[in-house]
């Protein structure tokens, strides 16, 4: 069984492996659930709508806001990122992001022009673990876009755990659960970087999510060269690779760090590949390919 | 070296236990959010400039859209697609996709020797890469909303 919606600007496709004693009903409500996800996690953590739960909290200055745990846990995920990488990955990339184009509403056609200051680091967001509150010492624009859509993966993937085998597919981040129809680990194609509808390589995978950041898709319209992840700074696309996928136990993390390995480039992304025992396939602009963690 | 992904593993874990300790996301009330918690207002636009976008007051007495569930077609480069739009108090609360699909033949796969081809191309059925857009489905997107529109 298979269903197709569109959240976060893709298309997230959700399938499951029915047995035959399963009732469709009951599949298809466990589906519907998983969508939801995506729902609130959007509606929390998009900064592409005005009246979202991230764009709502980010115009309170003057005092911490409670906010949700769908928009507090991958802002705080960010965060770590942020500091593990001391801000090369930095989520008040929002407003650096607004003006160079990124600031379209997918569905709506809402344009963003929100108020930033001029210099923002990720130092400038105090998120409160006790109180569950965000503060900002400027005005900023934060952007979830390598995290939240791992969060959402993960949280539609936990809903669907019970079936024998599932896969949520965020536009080419997903995560595939148990096995296939013929009992199989799922195999996942690698996307072809300068090749449309084909793959370069195909791995397997079973309970595990793999993301890929890549440069070959969200090019920037009006600035050659440049494609929608940023170097906060130094404010230009890194272009070591051209694809970057990550194979982890949760999206979030696939997700954050497909990103994170694209923005360090092919020295540092390695060594951090290594430092922290990841798998994953990596492709030069020449599209050798790098693999790493024994996949 | 010690395994640092532990961390990031416990992280992401305690990320989903903490939005079902907050009790957000429980059976009993996934209806009522459902509907409360929608995409953002609609604003109808023609791509050609910015000045041409119009926000909606979700209060207004007099709604665009109508309520319910529209249809509107397309055609990409994967092929023909239909869209139904689901919209509440002018708002977009789902996009549904049907007659629409990806397919990664046997030629596809390049880069692999011939005999892997065979092995693995046959379930192929997913793909990871860099997150394509929905730009393909904007004029299905469009149709349906011109069908749900008020006269």
């Amino acid at each position: 069984m298979k269903k197709t919606k569109l959240f976060m600007d893709t298309v997230v496709e959700i399938q499951i492996v029915l047995r035959e004693t399963t009732s469709k009903e009951e599949a298809e409500a466990k589906i519907d659930r998983a969508f939801e996800a995506f729902r609130k996690v959007e509606q929390s953590c998009s900064r592409f709508s005005s009246d979202s739960e991230l764009m709502n909290v980010c115009r309170v200055m003057d005092n911490p806001v409670k906010i949700s745990p769908f928009l507090f846990e991958p802002l705080k995920f960010a965060l770590e990122i942020a500091k593990l990488t001391d801000g090369e990955f930095d989520p008040t990339i929002g407003k650096v992001m607004e003006e160079q184009g990124y600031n379209r509403h997918y569905l709506t056609g809402e344009i963003m022009e929100s108020p930033s200051a001029d210099s923002v680091t990720y130092r400038d967001i105090v998120l409160d673990e006790q109180n569950r509150t965000l503060f900002l010492k400027k005005p900023l624009v934060v952007d979830l876009g390598a995290v939240a859509k791992g969060f959402a993966i993960d949280l539609a993937a936990n809903e669907l755990k019970d079936f024998e085998g599932f896969v949520v597919n965020a536009g080419g981040d997903l995560f595939a659960g148990g096995v296939d129809g013929n009992g199989h680990p799922w195999k996942i194609g690698i996307q072809h970087p300068e090749r449309k509808n084909q793959i370069i390589d195909v791995i397997e995978i079973s309970n595990e999510s793999i993301c890929t950041s890549g440069s070959y898709e969200r090019r920037n319209a009006k600035l050659p060269g440049m494609h929608h992840i940023v170097n906060p700074k130094t404010g230009q696309s890194p272009n070591d690779w051209v694809s970057c996928s990550i194979i982890a136990p949760f999206a979030m993390m696939a997700d954050a760090f497909s990103t994170t390995v694209f923005l360090l480039g092919r020295e540092r992304g390695k060594e951090l590949i290594e430092n922290m025992e990841l798998k994953g396939l990596f492709i030069r602009s020449d599209l050798q390919i790098d693999r790493m963690g024994g996949i | 070296m010690a395994k640092m992904d532990k961390k990031w593993v416990l992280l992401c874990s305690t990320a989903i236990a903490g939005v079902y300790a907050a009790g957000f996301f429980s059976t009993e009330t996934q209806a009522t959010q459902v509907e409360s918690q929608p995409h953002a207002p609609i604003a109808i636009q023609t791509k050609v400039e910015k000045s041409s976008v119009v926000s909606l007051k979700s209060n207004e007495p007099k709604r665009i859209y109508k309520e319910g569930t529209f249809t509107g077609t397309g055609e990409n480069r994967r092929g023909y697609i239909q869209v139904a739009v689901t919209i509440k108090k002018d708002k977009i609360t789902d996009v549904e996709i049907s007659d629409f699909g990806m397919h990664y033949s046997e030629d596809d796969v390049i880069g692999l020797p011939d005999e892997v081809v065979k092995q693995q191309s046959a379930q192929v059925s997913n793909v990871s890469g860099a997150t394509y857009s929905t730009q393909a489905f904007e004029d299905a997107v469009q149709e349906a909303l011109s069908q749900a529109h008020n006269a």
